[in-house]
């Protein structure tokens, strides 16, 4: 059974169709890439899979559930999680409670013994903290966990976003950008951490990028969708050499 | 144990504290009655200034009708004390006021559960319209209500106790600060920081704001509550749009979301205006304005100073101290050439000069700290040394780099 499954999701804003009847399928695992020039709703997709706009029509199934049109915070608790293409931090706070705050909604204690300070809601925030730590440590960020988040370097921005997202504990792992703005070298660790990720937590990972070396680097699969519609479905090297891909980027001969 | 032996210490401590401030330093004071009141309303104020500041500056849902939950409070109180529970309060008073806190946090928190409701759809300037308006939709029942006294007011029972409401105080700092020691208060600052990027992390974002204002509203009516015995009176002027607003400014001046901001800024802004009662009742009108030019004098002063220096916190402290004498020196200066002009030898009466030394205060503040006191920080040991500290701190980075 598939991990997620669009069925020809689509969604409107106004007359504008944004994603047009796009369906495809992640089976767990996957390392699936989602591609296309700007404005071809890439990230409007994330938008529909995350619960930020629901749907105009067609349906997503998750691990078994339809989740369509179900709130964002209901579907982070199911196991799918993001990162934002512009980094959505928060930004006051320190690198560590940033991601204290991702794995907070599987914590255990109620409001009420945090109110009182007692001693289960010391012990889930220890938890927490400490969680948060590894997964710092994991994105090479454990010297920066007290740092403020804004004060923080582009690149370790985005790590931290990931480390974030990873502490919802995900099943399902959707990275928006993930290397934009990054250098060569931040890119080669990025994809060695991306891949880290899939392999050693086995979290399925879907992700959206504009470095075209990135992706068919990293992606098993990959679909394109250009104007809010798939143009192409596949692993990179049928990708690569897609005439309509390649119109698409480049533009046709005239 | 150490997170109960510790708590235990800090209780007694300050309960110490209270008792020997309720029976040594209260009882030396000529006019004890009037210096207890002044006391309990500074706690009042710090229980609304510190629960406001739960709402605006940790959630950051910004309220500016904090008033009317003050008032539903009081009234709440005023109503069950003078009709089901008269007799009660009159036997048990001490008891009673922590029933009549009980009674005017919960209905209070029902006011703010309302409240909270369409702050799940509006955000910043439109909420703020919202809690404005139902600010004045409460104060306008109460005016038009025989039962609650219309716009007269209504007499409730004296029942003074320094204990009650320094505790309710009390207790508004601790939920406060416990919240942001615990894993459920990063939540709350999620939320203030950013809707969409927590409700992607899973926070329930809805449920955040209307805890945050179910919470807050509770601890205003509970000082609503307690201020209706102090004042022994509930009248609408005394929850008037000014007062909510003054309480906004407590937190604003305090610095969002400092809850040591919060109380240390309610105390001065209860006390000044409070002392300034006191101002002879004939000024002549060469004063305050020569005084006026003294202070503008001194800010342009202090921002040049901010402006030329940064990490060099002593230095800076010193040249603040020295800008603030020029200020006084030219604030003298004028005034004897201004004791010349003869419309300014007219008198004013000292007292009406409380609110416009208030704004000023205000402008000033916000000129020279626009973070406000504290910032985001809290007041703590290790926040001073770094005040000293960061200089170095700065340099050791460059360094590295």
């Amino acid at each position: 059974m598939s991990l997620l499954t669009l069925n020809e999701a689509t969604i409107k804003f106004g007359g504008l169709v944004a994603v047009n009847s796009v369906s495809f399928s992640l089976e767990t695992g996957d390392l699936f890439g989602l591609i296309g020039p700007n404005g071809a709703g890439k990230t409007t997709c994330f938008n529909i899979i995350t619960g930020v706009y629901a749907p105009t029509s067609g349906k997503i199934h998750f691990d078994g559930k339809d989740i369509t049109g179900t709130p964002s915070n209901k579907i982070a608790k199911l196991g799918i999680c993001r990162t934002f293409q512009n980094i959505r931090l928060f930004s006051s706070m320190n690198a560590i409670e940033n991601v204290v705050v991702g794995g907070f909604l599987r914590h255990e204690s109620t409001l009420g013994s945090a109110l009182g300070y007692l001693p289960s809601a010391i012990k889930e925030t220890n938890k927490l903290r400490s969680q948060a730590m590894e997964l710092l440590d994991l994105v090479n960020l454990a010297d920066v966990a007290e740092s403020r988040s804004r004060d923080l370097p582009y690149g370790k921005q985005r790590r931290l976003e990931i480390a974030r997202a990873l502490a919802t504990q995900p099943k399902l792992l959707l990275l928006d950008e993930p290397a934009a703005g990054m250098n060569p070298q931040e890119k080669m660790e990025l994809l060695e951490m991306v891949r880290k990720i899939r392999d050693e937590l086995s979290i399925t990972v879907l992700v959206i990028e504009h470095d075209m070396k990135f992706v068919m680097n990293l992606c098993e699969r990959i679909l394109v969708l250009d104007h809010g519609e798939e143009i192409a479905q596949g692993p990179p090297s049928e990708i690569r050499n897609d005439p309509k891909v390649i119109a698409a980027y480049l533009g046709e001969a005239v | 144990m150490i997170w109960a032996r510790n708590r235990i210490i800090s209780l007694v401590i300050g309960f110490l504290g209270l008792v020997l401030f309720d029976k040594f330093i209260l009882g030396l004071s000529a006019s004890y009655d009037y210096v207890k009141i002044v006391v309990m309303m500074c706690g009042v104020f710090v229980t609304l200034a510190v629960s406001l500041n739960l709402i605006n500056g940790i959630t950051g849902q910004f309220s500016i009708g904090h008033a009317a939950f003050f008032q539903v409070g009081a009234y709440t109180c005023a109503l069950l004390s003078s009709s089901v529970f008269q007799s009660f309060s009159q036997k048990q008073p001490v008891l009673w006021l922590l029933f009549a806190a009980l009674f005017g946090a919960i209905g209070a928190a029902i006011a703010g559960f309302i409240i909270g409701l369409p702050s799940l759809r509006l955000k910043g300037d439109y909420l703020a319209v919202v809690t404005l308006g139902f600010g004045e939709i409460i104060s306008i029942i109460v005016r038009n209500q025989k039962a609650l006294g219309e716009a007269y007011g209504k007499p409730v029972d004296k029942i003074h106790s320094v204990f009650m409401v320094w505790g309710l105080a009390v207790l508004a700092i601790a939920v406060c600060r416990n919240l942001l020691k615990t894993a459920h208060g990063l939540s709350f600052l999620a939320v203030r920081e950013d809707e969409v990027a927590s409700s992607a992390m899973g926070v329930n974002v809805t449920k955040i704001k209307v805890t945050a204002f179910v919470i807050g509203s509770a601890f205003a009516g509970a000082a609503g509550a307690l201020m209706a015995h102090t004042k022994a009176f509930v009248t609408p002027q005394d929850f008037s749009m000014d007062v909510s607003f003054i309480i906004l400014t407590m937190v604003v001046l305090g610095g969002t979301g400092s809850i040591t901001g919060s109380v240390i800024a309610a105390i001065i802004f209860y006390i000044i205006p409070e002392k300034m009662r006191d101002l002879p009742p004939s000024i002549p009108m060469h004063v305050p304005v020569a005084a006026l030019f003294g202070i503008i004098a001194a800010v342009i002063g202090m921002r040049a100073v901010q402006q030329k220096i940064h990490d060099e916190k002593l230095k800076a402290a010193g040249l603040y101290v020295l800008s603030m004498i020029g200020g006084t020196i030219v604030a003298f200066m004028l005034n004897l050439l201004l004791k010349a002009v003869p419309p300014l030898q007219a008198t004013i009466i000292g007292s009406n000069l409380r609110m416009p030394v208030l704004a000023i205060t205000l402008v000033v503040l916000m000129l020279l700290r626009p973070q406000g006191i504290f910032g985001h920080h809290e007041f703590s040991l290790d926040w001073v040394k770094g005040l000293f500290k960061r200089k170095s701190v700065a340099t050791s980075g460059g360094i590295a780099q």
